[in-house]
C-alpha cells in the first residue's frame, strides 16, 4: 500500500470513469458507515527474505476525519492520516510528519487510502481500472493502475468483501507482497476506543 | 561649382545612400541589437554571463504559462480542457507542452543504480548524529508498516528510506505535481491545472502578438463558459509585449496623428503650402539614412537604443530647413535663392558646428551605445544640413512661398517682447526665477530602476505575481552563476554556496534554491556519503545486522543486502544525468562549457526583493561564484548612461560657448542663456512635480541644447530686415518640436513620457525666453563683432 503513496508523488494517471455493471452492484452491497473499526492481520513477504513479516493491530476509518492504523504486534506503531497531514508515531515519538503545505499530494494520497479501506470504488476508478465480480453474498475486485507510472510503482491490488472490505492483497512489481485480512469489524460511535478517539 | 551641379552631385550621393539602405534592410535583413547589456563597455562584458541570460531569459521568453483553477479538481480539469480545445488547432503558433506520462514511469528507474549515494540533506545530518538504534527502528517500522512513507523499489532497495527521503526533497523543489495526466498546483483554496505552451514565433514579432491575443481571450472565455466559477491566470513575455504594442499603436493613432495634423496645419498657415514640411522631412530622412549607412560601415552593427535616440537627436536638423525657409519668406523677391543661402551660411554653419560638437561629446564616454549615438546623430545632422544647403535653394524659388495668416500675425510679436536688462524689474524677476530653480532642483531625486519604466497593465502584472507565487517559480533575473575548471569543481563550488544559502533560508531571505548539485552531488560528496552510509548503517554489527536479528534473518541475508546496496552505488556523473528525462526541468541550470570553463546557475525560490542586498554579498569571497541581478544590471547601465550623458550636456555648453565666442564675443552668453535657463527651469519643474531624474530626461536636455542653441544663433545673427525672419524660424521650429517630441508627454510609456514632458517644457521655455536676450542693431554695432 505504501506503493500508492510514492507512485502518487511522482506519477500521473488518466481519469475516465465508465463504471461496469458489477461495480454498481458491489457499491450497493457495501455498507459505507460513517465510522468503522476493526482488527487487521498483515503478512508481508519482502523480496530477498525467507520469512514473512507478520503484524497485527487495529484500524479505524472515520468519514470526514481520517484513518488510524495501529500496529500492536510485534511492536506498537501508529499511522494517522488526516485530511491535510500524514503522521507516523513510533511509540509516542513522531517519526515522520508530512503535511499538505509541504507535499501537495498528501490530500490525494489520503483520499485513495480512505477509499481503499472503505471500499469506495467510485473514487478508486479515477486512478484504477476496476474489474469486479459478484458471487453469493460477496464480491471480488481487481485494481489495475490506469497510468504506466502508477502500475510500475504499485503493481496490482485485489480486494474482496461483502458489506465491508475483507481482504486486501497487493502484488508489487519489485517483488514485495502484502496481504491484509480484516476481522471483528464494528461500526457506529462505540466502535472507536477512547485512545483512538483521542488520536483522531 | 555652380549650385545646379552641387545639387546633382548630392542627388547622386543620396541615391547611393538609399541603395545601400535598401540592401541593408531588404537584402541583408539587418536586425538592431536589443540587449541592453550589450551597451556596457567591452571590458565589462562577460560571455559566460551572457550565456546564462540566454539560458534563463530567452527560454522563458517563449513560454506562455496558464493556470486554470476551480474549487474542485474535476471542475478545474473541465475548464482546462475547454481552454486547451480552443488553442489545439493553432499548434503552429502555440504548441502545448504535453505531460509525458510514460517518460515519467521510467525516469526513476534510471537513478536506481545510484540510489545508495542519493541521501537527503536532513537524513545526512541524522546519519552523522543519530545512534544505530534510531536507524534500526526506522527500518523495522518501514519493513512492517502498511504505509511507511515514500518508498521506491522493493524494501531491500532502500531499507532505511534514504533514497525515498532524497526523492521527497527533490519533489519539494516545486509545488507542481502530476495528477490524473495533468499538472496540478494548489493554492488559496483552489485547485489549479497548469498548462504550459511554447510560442513558435518570436515573442516580439508583431504577427505573433496580434494573432495570439484574441486566441487567448477566446480560450479564457471558453474556460469560463465550461465552468463559470473558473479562474484563468495567464502569463508570458508575449502578453506584456502585446500590451505594450497595443498601447503604442493606440498612441500612434492619437499622439501621432495629432502631431502630424498639427505640423501640417502649422506649415500651411505659415507658408500657405505643405511643400516646406515635405522638404524638411526629406532632409531629416536623408540624415537618418546617411548616418545609418555610415554607422553600419563603421561598426558593423547597430543597437536599437542608438537608432531611437540617434533619430531623436537628428530632429534638430529641422531647424536648418526652417531657418532657410523663413528667410526666403521674408527676403526680397529679387534676391535669388543661392545668393540668399550664401548670406545665411555663416549662421547655418555655426548651428551645425555647435550641435555636432555638442553631440560628439557623447563619443568621449566609455560606453559603446553613447559612442555610436554620437557618431549616428552627428552624421545625421551633417547629411541633413548638406541636403538643405545643396537642394533647398534649387527647390524653393523666390516666389514659391507666400506668407500665410499665422506668419503675418506672429511676426510683429518679437518687437514688443520684454527684454532682459539691468533694470530693477528684470533683476527681481531673475532672482525669483533663481529661487524657483534652486527650490525645484533641490527636490529633484534620481531613479534609474528599470522597473519604474515598466508600463504593463496592472491586471497583467497581478496575474504574473500570482502565478509566480502559486508555482513558487525561481526568479529568472536574479541568481548565482558558478564557474569552475571542470564539472566536478563547479558542483563542489555549488555545494559550498548552498552551505551559505541554507543559512539564508533559515533567516527567511529565500525559501529554497534549485541547483544541479541537488540532483548530482559532486563526486567528492558522493564518495563521502558512501563512506558515511557504509560506516553508519551497513558495517559490522550496525543497524543492518540488528535489523536482521529483529526480523529473524541470518548473516547471509545481511551480506546479500549489504552487497545489493553497495551495487546501487555507481557514481552518478553529471553528463549521464543530463541524458535522463529526470533532468529535463533542470537542464537550463547547466551552461556547460563556455569559453574554456564550465558554468552553472543556482536559482532561488521565494526570493524577497528586500533581500537582494544580502543575497548579493552572500557569496563574497567564494571562488567562482558570482551574484547576478539582471534587473539591477540594466538599471545600473541606465544610471551610468544618465550620469555620463549629464556630464556631456554640461561639457557641451562649455564647448559650444568656445565655438561661438569668436563670432559673438561679448554677446555669446546671450546665445546660450535661453537654453540654459530653460533647461534649469525644466529640471526645477520636474523636481517640483515630484518626478525623478532618469536617462530619458537627460537625453531630452541634450536635444534641447541642440535646438536651443539654434534659436539663440538665429536670434543673434544680424538681419537687414529686423528679427522677424529668425523669430518666425524659432517659432516654427519650436512649435513643430513641441508637436513632434513634446506631445510624447501624453504617452503612457514612462520613458516616452519623461522625454516628451522635458521637451515640452524645455522647448516652450526656450521659445519664450529667446527674444528676451536679443539686442537692437545699435547695441550690436556698439560692441566689436568678428564678421
Amino acid at each position: 500500500m505504501k506503493r500508492i503513496f510514492s507512485a502518487l508523488l511522482f506519477a500521473a494517471a488518466c481519469a475516465s470513469a465508465n463504471a461496469a455493471a458489477p461495480i454498481a452492484r458491489i457499491q450497493a452491497m457495501l455498507a459505507k458507515p460513517d465510522q468503522l473499526c476493526g482488527r487487521f492481520e498483515q503478512t508481508k513477504q519482502l523480496a530477498g527474505m525467507k520469512k514473512p513479516l507478520v503484524s497485527s493491530g487495529r484500524f479505524c476509518v472515520v468519514a470526514g476525519k481520517g484513518v488510524l492504523w495501529r500496529t500492536l504486534k510485534p511492536f506498537p506503531n501508529t499511522l494517522r492520516l488526516k485530511k491535510d497531514e500524514i503522521v507516523h508515531l513510533q511509540g509516542e515519538r513522531v517519526s515522520m510528519r508530512l503535511d499538505a503545505s509541504q507535499e501537495p499530494t498528501v490530500r490525494m494520497i489520503n483520499g485513495v487510502l480512505f477509499s481503499l479501506l472503505a471500499g469506495d470504488l467510485g473514487q478508486l476508478e479515477t486512478l484504477f481500472e476496476v474489474d469486479g465480480s459478484v458471487n453469493d453474498g460477496g464480491w471480488k475486485v481487481a485494481l489495475k493502475a490506469r497510468s504506466a507510472a502508477l502500475a510500475r510503482a504499485i503493481g496490482t491490488i485485489s480486494l474482496d468483501g461483502a458489506a465491508y472490505v475483507r481482504t486486501i492483497h497487493m502484488n508489487e512489481e519489485s517483488g514485495d507482497k502484502t496481504d491484509i485480512v480484516f476481522s471483528e469489524i464494528k461500526t457506529g460511535p462505540a466502535s472507536l476506543l477512547p485512545e483512538e478517539a483521542a488520536l483522531l | 561649382m555652380s549650385h545646379k551641379r552641387l545639387a546633382l552631385l548630392w542627388a547622386l550621393v543620396v541615391c547611393l545612400l538609399v541603395g545601400h539602405n535598401a540592401w541593408l534592410w531588404l537584402g541583408k535583413g539587418i536586425v538592431p541589437d536589443t540587449d541592453i547589456l550589450a551597451l556596457l563597455p567591452l571590458d565589462e562584458r562577460d560571455p559566460v554571463l551572457q550565456q546564462s541570460f540566454t539560458h534563463m531569459v530567452d527560454s522563458a521568453q517563449q513560454r506562455v504559462v496558464v493556470l486554470v483553477g476551480a474549487q474542485e479538481w474535476l471542475d478545474a480539469g473541465r475548464a482546462a480542457d475547454a481552454y486547451r480545445a480552443v488553442l489545439a488547432p493553432h499548434g503552429a503558433l502555440l504548441d502545448f507542452d504535453a505531460v509525458g506520462d510514460d517518460a515519467q514511469a521510467g525516469w526513476l528507474a534510471g537513478l536506481q543504480r545510484h540510489a545508495s549515494l542519493l541521501v537527503g540533506a536532513e537524513q545526512e545530518r541524522q546519519l552523522r548524529s543519530q545512534p544505530g538504534s534510531f536507524w534500526m527502528e526506522s527500518a523495522l517500522a518501514r519493513a512492517y508498516g502498511a504505509f511507511g512513507g515514500p518508498k521506491l523499489g522493493a524494501f531491500r532497495d532502500d531499507p532505511f528510506g534514504l533514497f525515498a527521503g532524497w526523492m521527497q526533497e527533490r519533489a519539494g523543489e516545486t509545488p507542481v505535481r502530476p495528477r490524473d495526466g495533468r499538472l496540478f498546483v494548489e493554492g488559496e483554496g483552489r485547485q489549479y491545472v497548469l498548462l504550459t505552451y511554447t510560442l513558435k514565433q518570436n515573442a516580439f514579432s508583431l504577427g505573433a502578438q496580434t494573432a495570439l491575443t484574441p486566441l487567448l481571450d477566446e480560450a479564457k472565455a471558453a474556460a469560463a463558459k465550461a465552468v463559470p466559477s473558473a479562474e484563468v491566470i495567464q502569463a508570458g513575455v508575449v502578453l506584456h509585449a502585446a500590451a505594450a504594442g497595443r498601447q503604442a499603436s493606440r498612441e500612434i493613432h492619437t499622439i501621432g496623428v495629432g502631431s502630424l495634423v498639427g505640423i501640417v496645419l502649422l506649415t500651411w498657415l505659415t507658408f500657405r503650402s505643405v511643400k516646406p514640411i515635405a522638404l524638411i522631412v526629406l532632409a531629416i530622412a536623408i540624415g537618418f539614412l546617411g548616418s545609418l549607412s555610415v554607422c553600419w560601415l563603421l561598426f558593423g552593427r547597430i543597437h536599437l537604443l542608438t537608432l531611437v535616440f540617434g533619430a531623436s537627436l537628428i530632429g534638430v536638423a529641422q531647424d536648418y530647413g526652417i531657418y532657410f525657409l523663413c528667410h526666403r519668406l521674408g527676403a526680397d523677391p529679387h534676391l535669388d535663392s543661392p545668393r540668399l543661402l550664401r548670406r545665411l551660411l555663416p549662421g547655418l554653419g555655426l548651428t551645425l558646428l555647435a550641435a555636432v560638437i555638442g553631440y560628439l561629446g557623447l563619443a568621449l564616454t566609455p560606453f559603446p551605445g553613447l559612442r555610436h549615438m554620437a557618431v549616428f546623430s552627428a552624421l545625421g545632422l551633417v547629411f541633413a544640413w548638406l541636403t538643405v544647403v545643396c537642394w533647398f535653394p534649387a527647390l524653393i524659388g523666390p516666389r514659391t512661398l507666400q506668407a500665410g495668416w499665422l506668419a503675418r500675425r506672429y511676426r510683429g510679436l518679437a518687437a514688443r517682447w520684454p527684454r532682459f536688462s539691468a533694470q530693477p524689474a528684470s533683476l527681481a524677476f531673475a532672482v525669483a526665477l533663481a529661487v524657483l530653480i534652486a527650490a525645484g532642483c533641490a527636490r529633484l531625486g534620481v531613479n534609474d530602476d528599470i522597473r519604474s519604466l515598466q508600463s504593463s497593465p496592472a491586471a497583467l502584472v497581478r496575474d504574473q505575481i500570482k502565478l509566480g507565487k502559486l508555482l513558487d517559480a525561481p526568479s529568472p533575473v536574479q541568481y548565482y552563476l558558478v564557474r569552475g575548471a571542470s564539472n566536478e569543481e563547479v558542483l563542489q563550488r555549488e555545494e559550498a554556496l548552498k552551505g551559505r544559502l541554507d543559512g539564508l533560508i533559515a533567516q527567511g531571505h529565500i525559501k529554497g534554491y534549485q541547483a544541479l548539485s541537488n540532483w548530482v552531488p559532486s563526486l567528492r560528496t558522493q564518495a563521502a556519503r558512501l563512506t558515511l552510509v557504509d560506516t553508519a548503517l551497513l558495517a559490522g554489527e550496525g543497524p543492518l545486522a540488528q535489523l536482521a536479528q529483529a526480523i529473524g534473518e541470518d548473516a547471509e541475508w545481511v551480506a546479500a543486502t549489504r552487497a545489493h546496496l553497495r551495487t546501487n552505488a555507481v557514481p552518478l556523473r553529471l553528463d549521464d544525468f543530463l541524458r535522463t528525462s529526470a533532468s529535463e526541468p533542470w537542464r537550463h541550470l547547466w551552461l556547460g562549457q563556455v569559453d574554456g570553463q564550465y558554468a552553472s546557475i543556482v536559482a532561488l525560490r521565494g526570493m524577497r526583493y528586500a533581500s537582494i542586498p544580502t543575497l548579493s554579498t552572500a557569496a563574497a569571497g567564494m571562488a567562482g561564484v558570482q551574484w547576478v541581478d539582471k534587473v539591477g544590471g540594466i538599471s545600473s547601465v541606465l544610471g551610468r548612461y544618465r550620469a555620463w550623458m549629464g556630464w556631456v550636456v554640461l561639457g557641451a555648453y562649455g564647448v559650444v560657448f568656445l565655438v561661438l565666442l569668436p563670432r559673438y564675443r561679448g554677446r555669446t552668453w546671450r546665445v546660450l542663456a535661453p537654453t540654459a535657463v530653460a533647461s534649469l527651469l525644466t529640471l526645477a519643474l520636474l523636481g517640483l512635480t515630484g518626478q525623478s531624474l532618469q536617462l530619458f530626461h537627460v537625453l531630452a536636455l541634450m536635444l534641447l541644447l541642440g535646438v536651443g542653441v539654434d534659436y539663440g544663433i538665429f536670434m543673434q545673427e544680424e538681419h537687414e530686415r529686423g528679427i522677424d525672419a529668425p523669430w518666425l524660424a524659432v517659432g516654427l521650429s519650436a512649435a513643430s518640436t513641441i508637436l513632434s517630441f513634446g506631445l510624447l508627454a501624453l504617452s503612457n510609456t514612462p520613458a516616452l513620457q519623461a522625454f516628451g514632458s522635458t521637451m515640452l517644457a524645455g522647448t516652450a521655455l526656450v521659445w519664450l525666453g529667446a527674444p528676451c536676450f536679443t539686442v537692437t542693431k545699435e547695441e550690436v554695432h556698439a560692441a566689436p563683432v568678428l564678421a
